[in-house]
């Protein structure tokens, strides 16, 4: 009763103030005048903040294409610098023996002495990369396990090997399983 | 429905929009008005249309609180750039007596108006929706754009705080408006 008797009081607050809400209200007329005027008016042609976040996105955009493509520009060196000592180990004998001339080189036979050492230096320091290389390829290829010789039992030899077909029978027995007595 | 019949369909709802208007914007007569206008423009751009989906009057209250968000949000944006504005409408404001100060004469009414603005939004929208505007809770729900449970709650919650707060205030000033109404329950 008591929460009946409530909502018919904020209700009835409520409806007192629906009633001087109601008399200071503005003329519906005037304001859907205003609001027609409003729609006759050209609008701006553009909206500032939308033309800033836009310039601001392109600017993001444009410095990020420029970016990736500086990377993308620097990693070929990148990956050049570390394949070509590889590259060089096929060529090794040929380049350490006998340093034979690029045509390149051949081609422009009057280059400058600084020309000359530059190259020569090149040359020099792919050898030394070259050999180093195959001196590891080596140390690789001689290594074996410290473990190895425990994988092999003192019976692996017969274990492993086969009975041919021209061998006499005697030989044969020897694979044979032992008669029981 | 044709601009005409739209128009008077408006022109009926008018106060009840101002109403409802003033309540989304925390009874601020001069913004009340602003969002009114811009509903009405936005009606006449075509950029709200009603579809008949639901009754004219939710949908013209949907769209009242949405304008009234959105104005709140550009007005606070506005505020933080230009302080020289907002003075100039305080001052303005100032000059308007404006509603509140028209329902000065009845205390009980400031006082539940006080008691109104302590209340959360939500709580607020739903009570001013069902016990002013005397739509429905499903009504109601969809001009607030969630569940009828949650408006259930908003609305539960809301008369319980409302209840609580006049009961405080009114215990402060030594009246009691419950006791009025019901001398033989206190």
């Amino acid at each position: 009763m008591e929460s009946v008797g409530e909502e018919k009081r904020i209700r009835a607050l409520f409806s007192e103030l629906k009633l001087a809400d109601k008399q200071s209200a503005p003329g519906f007329v005037g304001v859907w005048n205003r609001a027609q005027l409003d729609s006759m008016r050209p609008r701006r042609a553009f909206n500032f903040s939308f033309v800033a976040a836009t310039a601001l996105l392109v600017c993001a955009l444009l410095s990020l294409a420029i970016w990736s493509k500086q990377s993308q520009r620097n990693l070929p060196a990148k990956l050049e610098t570390a394949v070509h000592a590889p590259k060089a180990v096929e060529t090794v004998p040929a380049t350490i023996n006998e340093p034979a001339p690029s045509s390149r080189y051949t081609r422009h036979r009057t280059q400058s002495p600084l020309q000359v050492r530059k190259t020569n230096n090149r040359q020099a320091v792919l050898a030394a990369a070259n050999e180093k290389i195959l001196s590891d390829a080596r140390t690789i290829e001689s290594w074996s396990s410290p473990t190895s010789n425990l994988l092999s039992s003192p019976g692996s030899e017969v274990l492993n090997s086969l009975p041919q077909l021209n061998e006499n029978a005697t030989d044969m027995k020897s694979f044979l399983p032992a008669k029981p007595r | 429905m044709d601009t005409s019949e739209l128009k008077g369909e408006l022109e009926r709802l008018h106060s009840a929009s101002y109403g409802w208007a003033l309540t989304c914007c925390r009874r601020d007569a001069t913004e009340a008005e602003e969002v009114l206008q811009t509903v009405y423009l936005k009606i006449l751009e075509g950029k709200a249309q009603f579809r008949g989906e639901s009754s004219l009057k939710t949908w013209l209250f949907a769209v009242i609180r949405k304008t009234a968000i959105s104005e709140y949000r550009r007005s606070w944006l506005h505020s933080l750039r230009l302080t020289t504005d907002t003075t100039e409408t305080e001052q303005r404001t100032a000059n308007d007596p404006g509603p509140v100060a028209r329902l000065e004469h009845s205390e009980t009414q400031l006082r539940f108006q006080a008691a109104l603005a302590t209340l959360p939004e939500r709580q607020r929208e739903a009570l001013h929706l069902v016990f002013y505007q005397d739509l429905s809770l499903r009504e109601a729900a969809e001009v607030m754009g969630i569940s009828i449970g949650s408006a259930r709650q908003h609305y539960e919650r809301g008369k319980k705080r409302l209840r609580e707060s006049l009961g405080l205030k009114e215990s402060g000033y030594g009246v009691g408006w419950r006791g009025k109404e019901n001398p033989s329950t206190v």
